[in-house]
């Protein structure tokens, strides 16, 4: 098609959308309004339950089926990270000889700031966890924080030593058995919520870990050559 | 408990294959995944044998928790999901390199997704797993991640894809803020009439799943994603996932819009974008020489077919729509491990190319034959018995479209049987565009893994027409509403319907052997692989639905 119809079609389904967007946005429920049937029905029961965060008790108990599908599809997106930005043999190749990752040249600040943010990131990260139970965060958020805490040792400049600290096979494995774990607890146990959200920051952590290897991989692949 | 561990017993098991990949042998991988998925079918035929039930996830009951539905219509097609997946693992045994176990975890993944997908009883649940399905098969359909062709296939039907997906969850979040609901029946039940805000929700919604369903102009991104994909994978998209698209969409409006949104304005909007659908993939079939993606808009026509089934709104078409979903899946999957076989062999699936070379291939030949005349709708096929529902319900336009889109589609696998294994025709010059042969090396011979379970897979769509109707209309029954059809397809008509098919495709395939394939220019122009064009139909697409149902 040319670029001229492309955008005479794309114009024509731009505006369509936009006007049914419009037309149904007005019907909407008023801001501010006193009606919340969903809150009405999920508070009471999450207060039978005795729980201390009524979002845990709908992302780990009533709604858990849902969070095992997130889950999932996470790993998947890992998985898939790891099959489709895998080094074919041509790249292999290319790279063959001038493959060094050696330390770069960084600001000493940035490199102490860098290890000496190491710990309390990585401490953060356990916190927000396991506080997931009571308070705000919980394993998604926290598992975040670890999957990036680790890369503070690349930012310090030291490729050779941030793949030291995070072996693929070990996070590949951690991954995809935490996400089993979670497969067990949310379909036979639903409601353990401590335990949900340790599993979910493991597989969130290692997910974050694995999908960023991968594209480092990539990139300084792709860097080398030019 | 037994529907917990259905749903449950494919993820788990993915989720081991990928933490032990890299240390069990390969037989180990194939023995696993293939055992799996076989209990996974025993599962789900006990529970179609135990009949209709809900079960409440967690116990919570209804309002805030999540329900499993194992209707009849349900099970059955999960059920399908499984009989395919396992054929797909089967033909994958000496399918070439893994890395690590990834092929077979993502394959468990695809077939868990598809199971719980329709089993949920729950809108946003639904979304969920429509979107792990998602994931896995653009991963799927990237496998072969080296060629620069299978990048761009694979992309193409992420973004597509995930803007169809955007759309639905858009829907999702309109009809919750409307009735503060995400369960299909809890919806229903508090919607009363039906305003902008009903209709554009329900348009946003089936958006997504038309998008999966392949419906013009929604359809773009299907023959790409195929003509790229693995044997086994192309096997799962065209026998079932494609077919998902056009369940969800009639759950969705029976199940929870039927009683909001008057049924006229969504007959003539299903029915114009599926038979839009059955004749352009019909069409555009018969223009291919790459025998995958003639294969992949063969899908196009017969998954329109199926949804003009469902846009009828009429008890007996939509369990003649069941009965066509399930033969067609054996049919196209049977054929794919067709194609694979050619393509094993020789590294390439240009028809002109292949002109004359399969004549030493006789069970291979016997599968394109067989799925021909199983697309044609040969009495007694599922896809016959089915069709002939459809067509009796939809009166003289539908016969004619049915008719029609069989022959053209039928005609062209029909003409590929011909020049490739009869070596009838002139021959004509091929491509140098070569493929991957999907083995890790060279085989002397085709192992009959490759090739068994494409015959079964046809003959059982072949013979699916020999199931009782009353079977198919006590199952339709509670998904509908509507008072149990009882389905006869056994009728003159229907017969002679059939036949003519069959040899309406012959002759579209003696003239297609007589001559070139024509190049029209104007459709190949429009199906351009830009990716921007996609995108501008998907919207256009939209506005055209949304437009429709408000009209």
């Amino acid at each position: 098609m040319s670029r001229r119809a492309r955008l005479l079609v794309l114009a024509f389904g731009g505006c369509g959308l936009a006007l049914l967007f419009a037309l149904a946005a007005f019907r909407l429920p008023d801001f501010g309004g006193t009606s919340h049937p969903y809150g009405q029905r999920t508070l009471p029961n999450a207060i039978a339950h005795h729980t201390p965060n009524v979002i845990s008790s709908i992302n780990f108990d009533q709604r858990a089926f849902d969070t095992l599908g997130e889950e999932l599809i996470l790993m998947a997106s890992a998985l898939a990270a790891v099959l489709i930005l895998r080094t074919v043999r041509a790249e292999q190749e290319d790279a063959a000889g001038k493959h060094a990752y050696g330390p770069a040249q960084v600001f000493d600040a940035l490199r102490i700031t860098g290890y000496a943010l190491l710990p309390v990131t990585i401490m953060t990260g356990v916190y927000i966890v396991a506080h997931g139970y009571l308070s705000p965060g919980g394993g998604f958020q926290g598992g975040v924080v670890l999957g990036s805490a680790i890369h503070l040792v690349y930012l310090s400049g030291d490729y050779p030593a941030l793949a030291r600290i995070r072996p693929i096979p070990m996070f590949e494995a951690g991954e995809a058995l935490a996400a089993g774990a979670f497969v067990a607890l949310a379909l036979a146990f639903a409601g353990q919520v401590t335990a949900m959200n340790a599993v979910v920051g493991l597989e969130v952590g290692s997910a974050v870990v694995l999908t960023l290897a991968k594209f480092f991989e990539q990139a300084l692949l792709v860097r080398k050559d030019t | 408990m037994i529907l917990q561990i259905a749903v449950g017993l494919p993820f788990a098991v993915a989720t081991l294959l990928a933490a032990t990949g890299r240390r069990l042998p390969r037989i180990a991988i194939d023995a696993i995944a293939t055992a799996t998925v076989a209990t996974l079918s025993v599962l789900l035929g006990l529970v179609l044998a135990g009949g209709d039930r809900t079960v409440w996830l967690g116990g919570w009951g209804e309002g805030v928790g999540i329900s499993l539905v194992a209707d009849a219509v349900a099970t059955g097609l999960a059920l399908t999901v499984t009989a395919v997946a396992l054929c797909a693992l089967v033909v994958s045994w000496r399918y070439f390199n893994e890395v690590q176990a990834i092929f077979h975890t993502l394959v468990l993944l695809f077939t868990g997704a598809m199971c719980a997908f329709v089993l949920t009883g729950d809108l946003f649940d639904a979304f969920v797993f429509f979107e792990l399905m998602s994931v896995v098969a653009y991963a799927l359909t990237g496998y072969q991640s080296e060629e620069p062709d299978t990048v761009h296939g694979a992309l193409n039907f992420g973004v597509v894809n995930s803007l169809g997906a955007y759309l639905t969850l858009t829907g999702i979040a309109l009809v919750y803020a409307r009735t503060g609901q995400l369960g299909f029946v809890s919806i229903g039940r508090h919607l009363h009439g039906h305003d902008a805000l009903v209709t554009v929700s329900f348009a946003l919604i089936c958006t997504g799943f038309l998008v999966k369903a392949a419906a013009v102009p929604f359809h773009f991104w299907l023959a790409d994603a195929h003509a790229v994909a693995p044997t086994p994978v192309c096997m799962l998209f065209s026998g079932v996932m494609v077919e998902l698209g056009v369940y969800a969409v009639a759950r969705t409006y029976l199940t929870s819009f039927a009683d909001a949104i008057p049924a006229e304005p969504v007959r003539v909007s299903l029915i114009a974008f599926g038979s839009a659908a059955a004749l352009l993939g019909g069409v555009m079939c018969v223009l291919q020489r790459h025998i995958k993606r003639l294969l992949a808009y063969s899908t196009i026509s017969h998954v329109g077919l199926l949804l003009v089934g469902v846009g009828l709104l009429h008890e007996d078409a939509l369990a003649g729509a069941a009965w066509y979903l399930i033969g067609h899946a054996g049919v196209k999957a049977g054929l794919f491990v067709g194609a694979g076989a050619l393509l094993n062999r020789f590294e390439t699936v240009d028809e002109h190319d292949l002109h004359g070379r399969g004549r030493s291939m006789y069970v291979a030949g016997l599968i394109f034959l067989l799925g021909g005349l199983g697309l044609a709708g040969l009495p007694p096929s599922g896809t016959w018995a089915g069709k002939a529902l459809i067509e009796e319900a939809g009166g003289h336009s539908i016969l004619a479209l049915g008719v029609t889109a069989s022959a053209l589609t039928a005609g062209a696998v029909l003409r590929v049987w011909l020049r490739v294994f009869r070596g009838a025709g002139p021959p004509h010059p091929g491509t140098t565009q070569h493929h991957d042969a999907e083995t890790e090396f060279k085989l002397s011979r085709l192992p009959w893994t490759m090739l068994a379970p494409g015959v079964l897979l046809v003959l059982a769509g072949l013979l699916l027409g020999l199931l009782p109707g009353v079977v198919i209309g006590r199952a339709v029954e509670p998904f509908t509403h509507l008072p149990g059809p009882a389905p006869a397809p056994w009728t003159a008509t229907s017969i002679a319907s059939g036949v003519v098919a069959v040899l309406l495709a012959f002759g579209v395939a003696a003239l297609g052997i007589r001559g070139r394939i024509p190049r029209v220019d104007l459709l190949h122009r429009l199906h351009s692989g830009h990716i921007g064009d996609y995108v501008a139909w998907l919207v256009a697409g939209v506005t055209v639905f949304g437009l429709l149902l408000l009209a």
